[in-house]
Formats: structure tokens, sequence, C-alpha cells
């Protein structure tokens, strides 16, 4: 391991080029094009999740609110106000971003098992509030007809229908939530954030704010989850109103933990690896939820830090 | 030493061969020849409906096999892909992203919820591929969800309930109390009987709406007691539809009022026990006992009963059939497998596959048929299956469906 040292260094530096390059080849090892967006959309999710959750040391159980305003904001921007696709992306996100404001301001008052609480009974009023605006949302039915059907790129028109097309603009959003992520995880405020995660009152000792970075930290990671959701809608061209269930919430600490909580690109690890098992055992057995299961406990016993972040553990040790 | 050198002679051939192989004429007819008819089935093989969605897949199995056993189309055999959409319409969205762009199914028939298929059918419009749902929903007929791709060989719950109302408040009363399921499906099946009963003068005692997923009812069924209503219709499906009915038969309802619900389950009924569902009236698109009196559904059932060791097919296992069938044979009458001239084929299509005769009406593709309406006994039964009677039939009629204008279609 001794002899990849520069190299390794090299692409630690680079992280976010490193994370897209990788997922610009990432389809060719993907059976179809329509799980590799899911797989990025939920990459950025569980990105959004493991600020507050790997970064912060904050476990929400609620991010399931954030995914959901994200796609209903920019459904409903595009369905019921016709407004075009990119203006519909930063509704969504604003719309995310408003409500983690008001859920952060709550919920950071709680903390452990009370602040997941929170979260969860705060998600819930959202969900049951989008549940009944039927109007606007349709409800059970869902919010359908997000419809983008070219994306005209200052005269550079581009077929969104066409899978390949899709995955490639949803990641160009993803590369630039990854930037942002990095530049944020890189700056002083990062730096406090795990600090706060460490030990909270010596935090607030140093003179940090610590309710504020927490605020903070709440409302970007919402902000990040936003965006997946509103990625989520152009992709499948409808809103399901399973999107705001506490199961969807469930489902981004599985795969922030499954991936490696508190590391880069660990999430996306996560996201991959529970999409493609349920997609390889979904067609094989009615009984893939029993495989996810095992795999999922076995990485608890074997691997607490997560696939990655196992990895990255065995690379470091190696190094040394 | 030239063992490695390619003779002239060897170079030409190749070169004719890799000419040969890549020319897309030759390469076209190969495909025509080989190339299945694939038909893409999105159904929750997983989740609260796994058997109803068993008996889709079982049904429809039967339908590609009677086509591949006739010969197929131009030697093409029919392939049905199973999917499970787990009863979640964003999978069931991905699912068919999934048949549509890597499996490049020909045709999506299936679905086992509103949402699912107005999901599916968002996808499926979008890329000009037929879909032909196989549940409820009075959506996916309206001018806004509807699409000429889309076709609906289920009933949907205007009719459902309509049908069901009218026998109802024919034969046992006007003073209605309804119990729903706080959802969609609730909602559309109240509003079905409301507008059904206005021929009939009906009151409306009370409209109590309950949670999904509710366990236990004796919140509500005192109030509904008190009113001693003529009728009462449980608006809701699966388990709670099981929960509220066994709950009401113990508090001793059955003694003033008659219960009812739109969609009489094949399986909710054996989930439920003979007992508490005895005398309770419902509708059902299919039930097997038609065959005394319907040849196609004899024919049916003797099909299901040979592949699958004497079972009987249930309701929504009808429609699997049904929605797959319509679909094959409307590719061998169109001669392709061109989506416009199958939906031509289609819209043409008079059938009668498993309950008698049906067609697509053409403003929005749903399918006209009867409504079975069946009441649940618990008496001179001849074996485990025999568990309904079916006390009247409504004929197929458009007069029964919302009417084109209503749902925003122009034609």
């Amino acid at each position: 391991m001794e002899a990849f040292r520069p190299q390794v260094d090299f692409i630690a530096r680079h992280r976010v080029a490193a994370v897209v390059v990788f997922l610009s080849l990432f389809p060719l090892l993907v059976p179809y094009q329509a799980l590799a967006v899911n797989i990025l959309i939920f990459g950025l999710y569980a990105m959004g999740f493991n600020i507050l959750f790997g970064y912060t040391g904050m476990l929400s159980f609620g991010h399931a609110a954030f995914l959901g305003t994200g796609s209903y904001g920019a459904g409903i921007a595009i369905v019921h106000l016709g407004w075009p696709w990119y203006v519909a992306i930063a509704t969504g996100v604003a719309a995310a971003t408003a409500v983690g404001m008001v859920v952060g301001f709550l919920a950071i008052r709680a903390r452990g098992i009370y602040f997941a609480m929170v979260t969860l009974a705060l998600a819930q009023c959202v969900y049951y509030v989008f549940f009944q605006a039927e109007t606007y949302t349709g409800g059970e039915n869902g919010l359908r007809g997000v419809e983008v059907g070219v994306i005209d790129l200052f005269g550079w028109r581009l077929d969104f229908v066409d899978p390949t097309v899709k995955y490639y603009v949803v990641l160009a959003f993803v590369a630039f939530a990854l930037w942002f992520v990095s530049r944020v995880l890189g700056s002083p405020f990062g730096a406090v954030i795990e600090t706060v995660r460490e030990n909270e009152r010596r935090a607030q000792a140093c003179g940090y704010d610590v309710a504020r970075t927490k605020l903070v930290a709440f409302v970007i990671s919402a902000a990040l989850c936003g965006l997946a959701g509103t990625l989520r809608a152009l992709h499948l061209s409808i809103v399901p109103i399973d999107s705001l269930h506490y199961l969807t919430s469930g489902l981004v600490v599985m795969m922030c933990l499954l991936g490696g909580m508190g590391t880069f690109f660990g999430p996306f690890v996560g996201a991959a690896t529970l999409l493609l098992i349920e997609e390889t055992f979904t067609n094989l057995t009615r009984h893939w939820q029993l495989i996810t299961g095992v795999v999922f406990m076995a990485c608890v016993l074997f691997f607490p830090r997560g696939i990655w972040g196992s990895i990255l553990h065995w690379i470091r040790r190696e190094g040394r | 030493m030239n063992n490695f050198r390619i003779s002239p002679d060897r170079r030409r051939v190749l070169l004719g061969a890799a000419a040969a192989a890549s020319s897309p004429f030759w390469f076209n007819i190969a495909r025509a020849q080989s190339d299945p008819i694939k038909i893409g089935f999105p159904v929750p093989l997983t989740g609260p409906f796994s058997a109803e969605a068993q008996g889709q897949e079982r049904a429809a199995q039967i339908a590609v096999r009677e086509f591949n056993d006739a010969g197929g189309f131009k030697g093409r055999m029919a392939e049905l892909l199973v999917r499970d959409d787990k009863l979640n319409a964003g999978e069931a969205a991905t699912r068919t992203l999934e048949l549509i762009e890597k499996d490049k199914v020909n045709f999506v028939v299936g679905s086992l919820s509103a949402a699912v298929q107005l999901s599916v059918n968002n996808v499926t419009k979008a890329r000009k591929v037929i879909f032909n749902s196989i549940s409820q929903s009075d959506t996916i007929n309206e001018a806004s969800d509807w699409s000429p791709y889309t076709f609906h060989e289920a009933l949907n719950p205007h009719m459902t309930a309509g049908a069901v109302g009218r026998y109802l408040f024919k034969n046992f009363g006007k003073r209605v109390a309804f119990l729903t399921a706080d959802y969609a499906y609730g909602h559309e099946m109240v509003r079905g009987f409301q507008t059904a009963g206005k021929a009939f003068g009906v009151e409306t005692l009370a409209d109590i709406r309950h949670p999904l997923g509710t366990s236990d009812f004796s919140a509500f069924l005192p109030r509904i007691q008190a009113l001693k209503p003529d009728i009462l219709i449980l608006c809701n499906f699966g388990r709670d539809l099981v929960n509220s009915v066994k709950q009401a038969a113990d508090f001793g309802i059955k003694s003033t009022t008659r219960i009812a619900t739109p969609v009489l389950l094949f399986t909710a009924r054996l989930a439920g026990g003979a007992d508490a569902f005895d005398g309770v009236v419902g509708g059902a698109s299919f039930y097997w006992g038609l065959e005394s009196s319907v040849p196609s559904a004899r024919a049916f059932n003797d099909k299901y009963r040979k592949a699958y060791g004497g079972e009987v097919p249930s309701d929504y296992g009808a429609l699997g059939y049904g929605g797959v069938r319509t679909v094959l044979t409307a590719v061998r009458n169109a001669g392709t497998t061109e989506a416009d001239k199958v939906i031509a084929a289609l819209r043409a299509l008079k059938y009668d596959y498993y309950k008698g005769p049906q067609y697509y009406r053409a403003c929005d593709h749903q399918s006209v048929q009867s409504v079975l309406i069946l009441r649940s006994k618990s008496k001179n039964m001849k074996d485990k299956n025999d568990v309904f009677d079916i006390v009247s039939i409504e004929q197929p009629g458009e007069g029964n469906l919302r009417s084109c204008a209503e749902l925003g279609h122009k034609a």
C-alpha cells in the first residue's frame, strides 16, 4: 500500500473530481440508467443527511420531509404554475430550505433520541399537510405530470426523456452539490460542526455558538435533500406520497450507516449497495428484504464503520 | 514463418462476413423472426396485496401461453416480464422505466393500486408505450391523466359503486351510512354511491372517515348502530374491510342493517371467514361462479384449473388474463406491434374472454363491461371456493360510466 501513497493522497486531495469521474463512468457498471439515476439521487439525499448525522452527530428521523418538500415544490411549480424546469428546481430547494429552517429551529433544542423523535413528529406533520392538500398534491394518488421533455440550454437542446441524457443532467447537479459539500466541510465551519459532534461543551467553551451551528448544519442538510427531491420529481415525472413517508426517512439512515457515516463518498456507496442488492434480488426472490436485512446486520456487526468507512480505515492503517 | 499472416482469401471471407453481420438489413430480418413480443407486468408481489398480485401474474401467464401455443404472431412469441412494484408509486415508475429503457418492452399491463397505475401511466404515456391498467381508479379516465396510450381493463369506482348502489337502494332501503377509509379509493367510492343514489332519493345519515389501517372500529360502530340505517356501506379495502366486517358483525349491526361494500374480494372473504361475512353484499368484476351462465368464464376457469392444480382464478387474476389477452389479440389484428396501429385495433375490438361481452370506449379507453353483485354465504357451500351467490349482474352500458364530457374529453 505504501507504494500507492502519492496516488491515494492525490485522490484524497481532489475528492470531488475523483467522485465525479467515477460517477461519469458509473452507468457502465449498472444494469440500466433509471437505476443509476436513482442511485445518484439517493446518494445525494444520503450525502445531505450525512452532513447532519455523520458530521454534526445528530440523528434525524424526519429527512423524508425535505426530500418530499423538494419534490412537491418542483412538481407543483411545473404542473400547476407552468414554470420552467430550472425555476422549479430553485423553488423545490427553497421550499425544502424553508421547511428545514422551521423544523430545525424547533428540533435542535432536543438532543439524542428526543431530537430523533421531534424530527419524526414534525416530518409526519409535513406528510399530512401534503396528503390533505389534494388539489395541489394529488393526495394519495400522488402528483402526476411533472414532465420535462426538452431542456433548452442556450440553444443546445437536450432530450430529457433519453435516459443517458437524463443521467448526465442529474449528474451535473450532483457534481455541484459534491463541490459545495466538499467546500463546506473544508471550511472552518466544517471543523466547527465536527467539534460539536465530538464534544459539544468544549465547542461552547471555545466560544462557538453551538445552537446556531447546529441550525445552519440542519438547514444545509435540508437544502441538499431538497435538491435530491427536485431531481427525483424530474426523474420519475411523478411525486409519490411515499416520498414523505417515515420509511423514506429510515431508508436514508440505513444508506448512511451502510456506506459509512461521516465519510465524503460513503453515502453514495451506501445508496448504491442498497439499491443494487434490491435490484438484483427482487427479480430472483420475493424475499429480497431478507437479504437486505442480512447484509445490513453483517455490516453493523463486522464493519461498524460502514463499507466505505472500513475501506478508508484499512487504507490509512496500511499506509502507516 | 508466416503463420500469423492472414491469407488474402481468408481476409476476403472475413471482410464479407463482417459486412454481412453489420448490415442493418440482415439484422432486422433476424430480429423480426425471433424477437419476442415483450409485455411488462409490474404488480405488487411483496406487500399487503401480494396474494392478489400472484393471482394476476398466474392468469396473465395463461394468456401468454395460449398466444404462444397458437403459434404466436408471425413466429414471434409473447413473453411476460413480471416486476415487483412493491405497491409503491415511486418504485413502480422506476420499474416501468427499466422495462421500457432496458428490456425494451412493447407493452405494459398491470398494477394494483390507484397511485401505482397513475404513476406507471405517467411514464408510459410520455414514451408512447401502450399501458393497459388492471386495477380500479376513476382518475385514470380523466382527461388530465389519460392519453391515447392508456387503456383501462378494470372497473372503476364509479361503475362499481354505481352498480352496487343501484342494487342496494332498490332492495334494501334509502337510509345509508358510510364507514370510509380516508383516502382516494374511499372518497371515490362514496362519490359513486351518492351519484347513483340521487335517482333513488337516498339519504346519507353519516359519512364516517377512518384512517387507513385501522384495527379497532369500536369507536365508530355504536354511532352507526344508533342511527339504525337500512344499509351500512364499508368503503374500505383489504385488511380494513375484514376487520370492520368482523367487528360490525360482533356488534350485532346485521340485525337491523344490511352491510355492503363496493368491492367484495374473494381473498378478503376467505380471510374473514364465512360467519362474519354472511349476507354481506358487494360488487366484483369477476367471480368464478359465473361459469354456470357464461361460456367464456367456464373456458377461462378450466384453463386456470388445469394450469394450477384445480385452483380457481380470483377477480383481480381474471383482469390480468383479460388485460394481456386483449393486447396480444390486437397485435394479431393489427399485424404489427407498432403502438398506433395496435391502439386502433384495441379500439375496434369487441371481445368476450372471461365474463361476457366487453369493449373499450372510444373517448377514454375504459372497458365497458358487466358488474357482478355478489352476496356472501355461509350455508350450502359446495367446496371451499364456493363462497358467493351472484344475486345480480348489471349489464355493460356506457350509461353507467361518467360521460366523456364530464371527464374532460372533447370527443
